[in-house]
């Protein structure tokens, strides 16, 4: 009896032990916010401490956006203000009590100054390991009189490429469908959700918006000439051209990697099949063959293979297969209906909705078709899953009582936030790379 | 010179006034009446407008909206008569073409859920609509493609292609010219019920016609 007991703790040790060697294994990269038991990191930020008046008009402390900016990864927990028991004494020395912070539970811990620096003025950071008790980084950031945005979004991107290894999200955009009676446009906003804009203006009917991996060109499929044709517009002259206009369907698919062709899904051969279209040459090449619908392809991004929906076993599924069309193989069996496949920029796995208890999930697999997890439970219908370039977000299109909304969780279903929220409709989420890609 | 209009222009009120009086008013008279009140506008402006004149100007100012009025009238009913006339030719041409339309007697076929083959209820409805086609053999046939709100966007647009596709085949295995047929396929987003009901499905997942 003593024995039994004894072996079952064992076991329950044993995943804790694994974590733990995991934990030492990534040495220089703080958070593993990819380990299953990932919590978010508490982190403290203090307002930015300022010279005593007299020093003239001061720039606007970049700690509000810092916090709103790291918020927004939905992995970090920010303290509130409140909870600190270190008063910011303005020009106090620059001595940390490390316990006064970890006694209200910040792992982290951002303090600074604004400096004059020349004729404008610098916010020095550091960043502080609490319970090292140690400065993970030191930096100065210049500010300008204005709006103190620009200087918090690049503090927070350090933060997060210290503790993570990966900048994030910040200088993303995300394109998406407002579907209106009168008709639906593609529209695009930042990351969060400030700077909305009208990509297209027809009231026609719209779907796949899909940016190129460059952020030169935006492909996307409008009825505005009277029927379903492919558009390639060049983001930065706003040149636009039909690449497709075959007889019958003409969907746009996703980039290659190298933003060198495109996948399209094309009826003209009697049934929808996945052609590759090189842009420079209008090269086509067909890549499936099955008398069946084979639609929207997704490329990996290592260029190697393509997840596609097919309904050639009966019901709507996701496949994979190699970049030229050979070794097909079914990657999803539970539920009749599977669709939807966004690729991780990271690699790895398939995110898709899918049709569960008469409701659409967002699930993901890898490509083996294997550790399946579903990642959305609510009560509403969540659809059209697309990755965030750091392949640690997922955006999604949710509908529940006739409201409509675009999320983002986290890639394992965590921490899920409303970006917009309309009666219309806002579909068809397609988030941009880095801007610092393009 | 001033003086000898003047007078000309009394004179012609005056007589004008009596030809008002007598109640025989012409065209005619009027316009050179008008004529005279304009001289006689003129002339009075340029020496300071007596009393008298004042009354016979606006005697001559009630002729003339008389006459304005009477101008009126007939241009609107000139106008009325024209609407009438057009109306009338709308209407012909509406019931003529309700009547050819009803006449053509196309239905639409409908599916089952994610499914694009011909239904057995559907092959009847096809072999009619054959018909009509053959009948009008000048005439491109476009196929419509529909599907419930179920589902992504982009699979419906797909499936929506091949519920046509399906159609078009059947036509033209009844004798129909493929060349004649287009497809075209809208996906979830043209429904004609927009109810979230089985019953809204239903009628949703169909193939529709059109001849152009």
């Amino acid at each position: 009896m003593d024995k039994k007991y004894r072996l079952a703790t064992g076991l329950l040790l044993i995943p804790l032990w694994i974590f733990s060697t995991a934990g030492f294994a990534a040495a220089k990269v703080y958070i593993d916010i990819d380990a299953p038991g990932f919590q978010q990191f508490p982190i403290a930020i203090c307002d930015f401490q300022s010279p005593k008046a007299g020093a003239g008009a001061l720039p606007e402390d970049p700690a509000e956006s810092v916090r709103r900016y790291l918020d927004l990864t939905g992995i970090f927990r920010i303290l509130d203000k409140k909870s600190f028991l270190e008063g910011v004494e303005p020009g106090s020395p620059e001595v940390i009590r490390f316990s006064d912070w970890s006694v209200i539970g910040a792992d982290f811990l951002l303090r600074g100054h604004l400096k004059p620096a020349g004729a404008g003025w610098s916010a020095e950071s550091r960043l502080y390991d609490v319970t090292r008790g140690e400065v993970i980084f030191e930096k100065k950031y210049p500010l300008t009189a204005g709006s103190a945005q620009a200087p918090g979004l690049s503090i927070a991107s350090d933060i997060l490429l210290a503790l993570t290894g990966d900048e994030g999200d910040f200088r993303t955009q995300i394109a998406f469908v407002i579907k209106k009676k009168s008709g639906s446009d593609i529209f695009t906003m930042n990351y969060d959700a400030s700077d909305l804009k009208n990509m297209t203006n027809d009231h026609s009917i719209v779907a796949a918006p899909r940016w190129s991996p460059d952020s030169r060109y935006f492909a996307f499929t409008s009825y505005k000439n009277g029927r379903p044709m492919v558009f390639l517009r060049h983001l930065k002259t706003g040149k636009e051209k039909v690449i497709a206009s075959f007889p019958g369907l003409n969907l746009c698919g996703s980039f290659s990697p190298d933003g060198k062709k495109i996948l399209l899904t094309l009826s003209k051969d009697g049934n929808e099949e996945i052609y590759a279209l090189e842009i420079e040459t209008m090269h086509l090449k067909r890549l499936t063959n099955s008398y069946s619908i084979d639609v929207s392809p997704a490329w990996s991004p290592d260029g190697r293979k393509i997840a596609f929906v097919s309904n050639r076993s009966g019901s709507p599924q996701i496949f994979v297969m190699d970049a030229d069309g050979e070794n097909v193989k079914r990657i999803t069996f539970e539920g009749s209906y599977n669709t939807s496949p966004s690729w991780s920029p990271r690699g790895g796995r398939i995110a898709y909705e899918g049709l569960i208890n008469r409701k659409y999930q967002i699930f993901s697999v890898d490509e083996e078709g294997n550790n399946l997890i579903q990642l959305t439970f609510d009560d509403a219908d969540n659809e059209y899953p697309s990755w965030s370039p750091s392949g640690r977000q997922i955006v999604f299109h949710s509908r529940q009582s006739g409201k409509s909304r675009l999320c983002i969780m986290n890639a394992n279903g965590m921490n899920l936030r409303v970006l917009k929220e309309s009666r219309d409709f806002l579909v068809m989420p397609s988030w941009s790379p880095r801007s610092g890609e393009r | 010179m001033k003086k000898h209009f003047t007078a000309i222009g009394l004179l012609l009120i005056l007589v004008f006034s009596l030809t008002i009086f007598s109640g025989c008013a012409e065209k005619k008279a009027v316009v050179k009446d008008e004529t005279a009140i304009q001289e006689q506008k003129v002339a009075a402006a340029q020496q300071g407008a007596p009393a008298a004149v004042t009354t016979d100007d606006e005697a001559a100012q009630k002729a003339k909206e008389a006459a304005d009025r009477e101008a009126a009238l007939k241009e609107q009913a000139a106008k009325e008569e024209a609407a009438k006339k057009a109306a009338a030719a709308r209407a012909a041409w509406a019931k003529k073409n309700a009547e050819a339309l009803l006449d053509l007697n196309l239905q639409n076929v409908y599916f089952d859920y994610d499914k694009s083959s011909i239904r057995p209820d559907a092959r009847e409805i096809l072999k009619a609509n054959a018909e009509i086609f053959t009948k009008n053999s000048s005439a491109k046939i476009v196929v419509e493609g529909h599907c419930d709100e179920r589902g992504t966007a982009e699979y419906n647009m797909a499936l929506g292609e091949r519920r046509a596709q399906e159609v078009k085949q059947y036509l033209v295995n009844l004798g129909i010219d493929a060349s004649r047929i287009e497809t075209i396929s809208y996906g979830k987003e043209r429904p004609l019920d927009n109810r979230s009901i089985e019953e809204a499905w239903a009628l949703n997942r169909r193939a529709q016609f059109l001849l152009k």
